[in-house]
């Protein structure tokens, strides 16, 4: 009853020109139109991912090939305990522990000796900056693949073959020069200004480091953390190069072993190995990602 | 300024030297050797899945209560992986003592002096067929010992067949019967089953039938030793059946990879090595699937032969000669490795240790396809030429533009002699 009676001012004032009325349909239009393409590429980015996770639950045979359909009726977690079972005596747990390691040393030694360098490269004056700053601009130019044989031979001579050292000891020495670019620029942005207030101080470089620098870089730093875990659990050229027992590789190598063209490929094992070693980069992500935002948000500190 | 008295006196000294150098080595020419107390420890790599690893981790167990005085570190990691690993290692000097190894990277790794001539150290050979080992010698060296052979076969799925009501083919076949056969398949199939994947697109089944030809792929002089018409009438035999049922088109085939058509339950057939029957049967789910010989148009000769699955080599410069070549005549001729790997490295070469092995189920049956052909088998190829992994590929490719029918057999053939020809030329 109520409807009717409050429906007739609307319809008298209908022709009444309104633009505000008008642009909220539009708006109301326009939104949906927008959330379901949206949604409809949130699918396809995400469908790889369901696919995953549904082939994780299904037999090898089932697999690819002809099989077309996300769901099997055969589901179970068999594929999840051959991942688990460890490859030739070596526990998956085993395989883990090694890509936190090498993930936690990359990220530890990326952001201490990045931070380090980019503090020289952004704030001290010292003779040839500009000079050095080239050079390292120029090693990003340089494909990891020129490099492979000659640096192979030094650790070789150096007796460091089969060591985590090749592929921890460029990080703690700021050898990913993305990263120092990245906060050198981020520390331009900041203003010089704290840190002449830290001198008059009396603030040393260390001490304007520590404490003016650190904590105002903290977004460049959680960034270049993210990336720095992600690269070097996904690495697999470094480790297979590198390392030759089993019990020192990481997952990566351990991952390609389900998956053998000259002999039978077991796709579902390797699925939910896959899986499995993706949690801990999406839980790194999610835990993370917060300060990303934050980062961005408090960034607009100018002077 | 250095006077001729003094170069003359560092040249003398540095020959010397030299010579004295070039002397230890040689004294050491065995290697050293280890004892129980103090085991010397020799590296072996090799590619694989989880499945192989398992098995060569208890071989290399059995190896090590055998000879107390040798420790073995084992390590592995995927083919493609593989061959990355070992091109650094040999740049930067150090492969490792003994290596798995495959027949296309033999030449180029033996020509460039990183592989031990075997034939200088004590491999026993009595256990192995004669028409084998050359394909792991080039002139005159050994650079590898067959751990375990493969053949060419037709696969079948009997319960397949069984459906569409077709009979099992027995294996004695010619070109058309094969063709009449796909064609027939394709006909009862009707879309869903196909024959199988175009034979005439596999660089193997060409030299295949160019032996039953006594065509040589290759001269001796590593030249390509087969004319364009050859290739024509080749890729003429299955002119026919292109386009029909018989033979499952291109793109369905890329929409199924990684899988195999085979594997993937789309086609009856496949024409291929007989040591991928346990990939087959794991991806296809199928309770059974049958060998039976290529099809041959003069029936006394089928050009088959046993081509080493993978090799053991060693490197040129291990310093555990004796240790090396312990390990890998134990690898090749042990009973007990036999009864570790069964089939899933190839039937094993030596005699010795396919006697030793008892075989079951799908074992059984490589293993007795393999006996079938015995009186068929000719002399192995040597092992193939520098970038062979570049014309087989190539060879495949140029097939498939044949099918999807962006090229006529006549193009198809002058496309593939060009790039064989710019190939050879650049590596010889």
């Amino acid at each position: 009853m109520a409807t009717p009676t409050q429906s007739t001012p609307a319809a008298t004032q209908a022709p009444v020109y309104n633009p505000k009325s008008e642009s909220v349909t539009a708006k109301r239009i326009k939104s949906a139109i927008f959330h379901i393409v949206a949604l409809a590429l949130v699918v396809m980015v995400l469908y790889p991912a369901i696919w995953m996770i549904a082939s994780s639950f299904k037999p090898n045979s089932e697999i690819g090939g002809a099989n077309n359909a996300l769901w099997s009726a055969n589901f179970s977690f068999d594929n999840f305990a051959t991942a688990m079972d460890g490859i030739g005596g070596v526990s998956t747990l085993t395989f883990f522990t090694n890509s936190l390691i090498l993930a936690v040393g990359a990220v530890v030694g990326t952001v201490l000796s990045a931070s380090v360098s980019a503090y020289a490269f952004a704030r001290i004056n010292f003779p040839g900056r500009g000079l050095f700053f080239g050079m390292m601009i120029a090693t990003l130019l340089l494909p990891f693949h020129v490099v492979i044989i000659p640096q192979y031979i030094v650790f070789q001579q150096l007796g460091l073959v089969d060591t985590y050292v090749p592929l921890l000891i460029g990080k703690f020495l700021a050898a990913d020069a993305f990263f120092v670019f990245l906060m050198v620029q981020f520390m331009r942005g900041l203003p010089a200004e704290l840190d002449e207030a830290a001198r008059i101080d009396g603030a040393g470089h260390a001490r304007i480091f520590g404490s003016i620098m650190l904590p105002l870089m903290k977004p460049a730093l959680i960034s270049t953390s993210i990336f720095s875990f992600i690269w070097s659990w996904n690495d697999f050229l470094g480790p297979l190069l590198y390392l030759n027992t089993p019990e020192k590789y990481p997952l990566p190598l351990a991952l390609r072993l389900f998956v053998d063209q000259t002999q039978s490929s077991d796709y579902g094992a390797m699925i939910a190995m896959s899986v499995l070693a993706l949690l801990p980069v999406l839980v790194f992500f999610l835990v993370f990602q917060r300060y990303i935002v934050e980062g961005v948000s408090t960034q607009g500190l100018k002077g | 300024m250095i006077d001729r008295r003094k170069f003359l006196t560092t040249v003398a000294l540095g020959t010397a030297s030299a010579a004295f150098l070039s002397a230890c080595g040689q004294s050491s020419s065995s290697g050293q050797t280890g004892s129980a107390d103090k085991p010397v420890t020799i590296t072996y790599t090799w590619w694989g899945n989880d499945d192989r690893a398992e098995r060569t981790r208890k071989a290399i167990a059995l190896f090590e209560t055998k000879n107390p005085d040798i420790k073995v570190n084992g390590n592995f990691s995927d083919f493609a992986g593989y061959w990355q690993k070992r091109a650094t290692e040999a740049a930067g000097g150090g492969l490792p003592d003994v290596m798995q190894w495959d027949l296309s990277y033999l030449r180029d790794y033996g020509q460039r002096n990183q592989l031990l001539d075997l034939g200088t150290v004590k491999i026993n050979t009595d256990g192995f067929d004669k028409s084998l080992l050359p394909s792991g010698q080039i002139k005159g060296k050994t650079f590898g010992i067959p751990t375990s052979t493969n053949a060419f076969a037709v696969y079948y799925d009997p319960a397949k067949l069984a459906s569409l009501g077709i009979a099992e083919p027995d294996g004695s076949w010619n070109y058309k019967e094969f063709n009449a056969f796909l064609a027939e398949v394709g006909q009862k199939g009707n879309g869903t089953l196909f024959g199988g994947t175009d034979y005439t697109s596999v660089w193997w089944n060409f030299n295949i039938w160019l032996r039953q030809n006594n065509i040589k792929a290759f001269t001796d002089e590593g030249k390509l030793g087969f004319s364009k018409d050859d290739l024509k009438k080749w890729w003429n035999l299955s002119a026919d059946l292109r386009g029909t049922g018989a033979i499952v088109g291109e793109d369905k085939t890329t929409q199924l990879l990684p899988k195999s058509p085979f594997g993937s339950n789309v086609t009856a057939t496949e024409v291929t090595w007989d040591n991928f029957m346990a990939g087959y049967l794991a991806d296809s789910g199928a309770k059974e699937l049958k060998l039976v010989p290529v099809p041959s148009d003069d029936p006394d000769n089928l050009g088959l032969f046993l081509k080493p699955s993978m090799l053991m080599v060693a490197s040129a410069k291990t310093k555990y000669k004796d240790a090396a070549a312990r390990f890998i005549d134990f690898m090749v001729n042990d009973p007990e490795v036999g009864q570790i790997f069964k089939t899933s490295r190839g039937v094993p070469a030596s005699k010795t240790q396919r006697d030793g092995t008892t075989f079951e189920g799908t074992d059984k049956l490589v293993v007795d396809y393999e006996k079938s052909i015995e009186k068929y088998l000719k002399d192995a190829p040597e092992p193939p030429i520098v970038g062979f992994g570049t014309l087989e590929s190539t060879f495949k490719r140029v097939s498939s533009d044949l099918n999807y029918g962006k090229l006529t057999i006549d193009g198809a053939a002058d496309a593939w002699f060009k790039e064989a020809e710019d190939l050879i030329k650049q590596n010889a």
